[in-house]
């Protein structure tokens, strides 16, 4: 444990040193900011956080690979991960501990972003209950991202082709679920199963399902293991 | 404490090692001496199980690198042949880095910080973002996080490369002082460098181990002579004498059969007057060729000489 609390702690260290960690705030909080604002002075609408929760998701789904293009692409690219992986580390600590740094910045963003829901506060009266619920979805779903970005960033050393290869995999699994609305056949039914998009609805409504709980879990974890493989993999190479 | 047995490892269809067999003792250190591309840094990383070979085994301080390679890799020291430390940490925070992820108490890391930081010649740069150093101090810190675990074991790639002259005896002075309670192995492809730290030298090249030995007992089979050999099909007695009458011949040996090394001045080739000559006296030349001699070539694509350093 202490071995991934020190690689993410460095990690994070690095987010916050380099403009990474500034510009994901800034862009998360800028541009939410934005249609927060645009979204809420239309004429007769409500304090419903709904809108918050959905514009942070999409928002969320374009910074991830941003966050993760580098964790380990870049390890592989300056050489230094020759050192890392020559200390008794084993591969899971290793993704473990840059997938924490990932999670941690995320965590910072939505906290900074909990400002939406307070600024509704002032002017009106929204439901409590779907903000939390609606961050713990955008948590979970953000989480999923986050470690597919990271299995973007395990398969190449070149920051930008892992940084595209993550935003095109999240563009598949949040595109995934119009396929539902277009075919009825089962296929259809499995799009909308494995559409975040669709995973994301209930939490954003209030409610906590556990079906989206388990699929986001499920998500996170199987391309986190995906990403010790490939480490596993390139070491052989 | 590090032993190898039929290391080959095979980058696609190119055979980096073949073969290579060696073991090194507790508290000896060892060069492993050999020109660039001689699979050095190959062997190196199978040992620090940054990759796994494709045949063959290897162990360190008695764990297999690829069985055991948590436990191995705890009894290492490495120094990577280019250090590619992280270059927006400062030298304490990277040294802070290295000592969590190998499990050391913050007490541990303080206080052995101190240590390698001065030994390293560190103590001033401590502070120091590690972008901003130039490459000898980079190298240093290199140096200094391979000591940082006081580990049994040091493998160090090419550790004086990019320093200047001072810092290379001094780093040398380092390795030596730390031979007997550490196991060294160092690779270098400057002789006179394996020559001055260590005990005992492995010789690799294109991927096999060729010799192995003390410094003073290889050196001293590289003769200070070219040979050709020659056999002849009507021996007698007088050849021996009669050839050295030639000019630049210094030294006729009888490797019976009829066969002779002659030694011959370095840089001359005498292969025509030889073969005119014996020609001319009828002892029926059957064959004249150089003697290939493998170590030698090997110590003529060393760097044999060092500008500054004495």
């Amino acid at each position: 444990m202490r071995k991934v609390l020190t690689i993410a702690g460095k990690e994070l260290r690095s987010y916050f040193v380099s403009p990474m960690g500034y510009v994901v705030l800034g862009f998360l909080l800028g541009v939410g900011g934005l249609i927060f604002a645009l979204t809420y002075t239309a004429p007769q609408m409500e304090a419903d956080p709904t809108y918050i929760i959905r514009v942070m998701v999409f928002l969320i789904l374009l910074m991830s690979p941003v966050i993760t293009m580098g964790l380990l692409a870049q390890e592989w690219a300056s050489g230094s991960i020759e050192l890392l992986m020559t200390n008794p580390v084993r591969d899971v600590e290793l993704i473990l501990g840059k997938y924490l740094a990932a999670v941690t910045l995320l965590v910072i963003a939505l906290a900074a972003s909990l400002e939406f829901p307070l600024i509704l506060e002032k002017f009106g009266d929204p439901d409590w209950m779907v903000v939390l619920t609606g961050y713990i979805g955008v948590l979970l779903a953000g989480m999923s991202f986050l470690a597919i970005g990271l299995f973007a960033s395990s398969l190449t050393s070149n920051q930008i082709a892992s940084g595209l290869l993550g935003f095109v995999m999240l563009l598949f699994f949040w595109l995934i679920g119009w396929l539902g609305y277009n075919i009825s056949s089962k296929i259809g039914e499995v799009a909308k199963y494995i559409s975040v998009f669709e995973n994301i609805q209930d939490f954003s409504k209030g409610i906590i399902d556990l079906r989206p709980v388990v699929f986001f879990l499920s998500l996170i974890a199987f391309f986190l293991m995906l990403s010790v493989r490939t480490v596993e993999n390139r070491r052989t190479a | 404490m590090i032993r190898c047995e039929g290391l080959t490892k095979y980058y696609g269809n190119h055979q980096a090692i073949a073969d290579v067999n060696f073991e090194v003792d507790e508290g000896e250190i060892v060069g492993f001496l050999g020109p660039n591309a001689a699979g050095k840094t190959t062997t190196m990383r199978i040992l620090t199980s940054f990759i796994p070979p494709t045949a063959g085994e290897a162990a360190v301080a008695g764990f297999d690198v690829i069985d055991q390679s948590l436990q191995s890799r705890r009894a290492i020291g490495y120094l990577p042949e280019t250090s590619s430390l992280y270059q927006d940490m400062r030298v304490t925070q990277y040294l802070r880095f290295c000592g969590g992820v190998r499990s050391m108490s913050r007490a541990d890391v303080e206080e052995r910080m101190e240590y390698v930081l001065d030994t390293c010649g560190l103590s001033e740069r401590a502070d120091s973002i590690i972008g901003t150093l130039s490459l000898g101090f980079r190298q240093r810190v290199g140096l200094a996080q391979a000591l940082l675990h006081d580990p049994p074991v040091l493998i160090l790639d090419e550790p004086t490369v990019g320093l200047d002259p001072n810092q290379i005896i001094e780093v040398r002075n380092l390795i030596k002082s730390l031979g007997g309670q550490h196991t060294v192995m160092l690779s270098t492809h400057i002789l006179p460098e394996a020559q001055m730290t260590c005990e005992r030298v492995i010789i690799i090249n294109h991927g096999r181990i060729i010799a192995e030995d003390t410094p003073e007992a290889l050196t001293a089979q590289i003769r200070e002579a070219e040979t050709i050999l020659i056999t002849l099909a009507r021996d007698d007695e007088n050849v021996s004498r009669q050839l050295l009458d030639l000019p630049d011949v210094v030294g006729v040996r009888s490797v019976g059969d009829g066969s002779y090394h002659v030694d011959t001045a370095v840089g001359t080739d005498v292969r025509a007057e030889i073969a005119e000559f014996a020609v001319s006296r009828g002892w029926g030349l059957l064959e004249l060729r150089p003697v290939e001699m493998t170590l030698e070539d090997v110590f003529r694509q060393l760097t044999t000489e060092e500008e500054g350093v004495e």
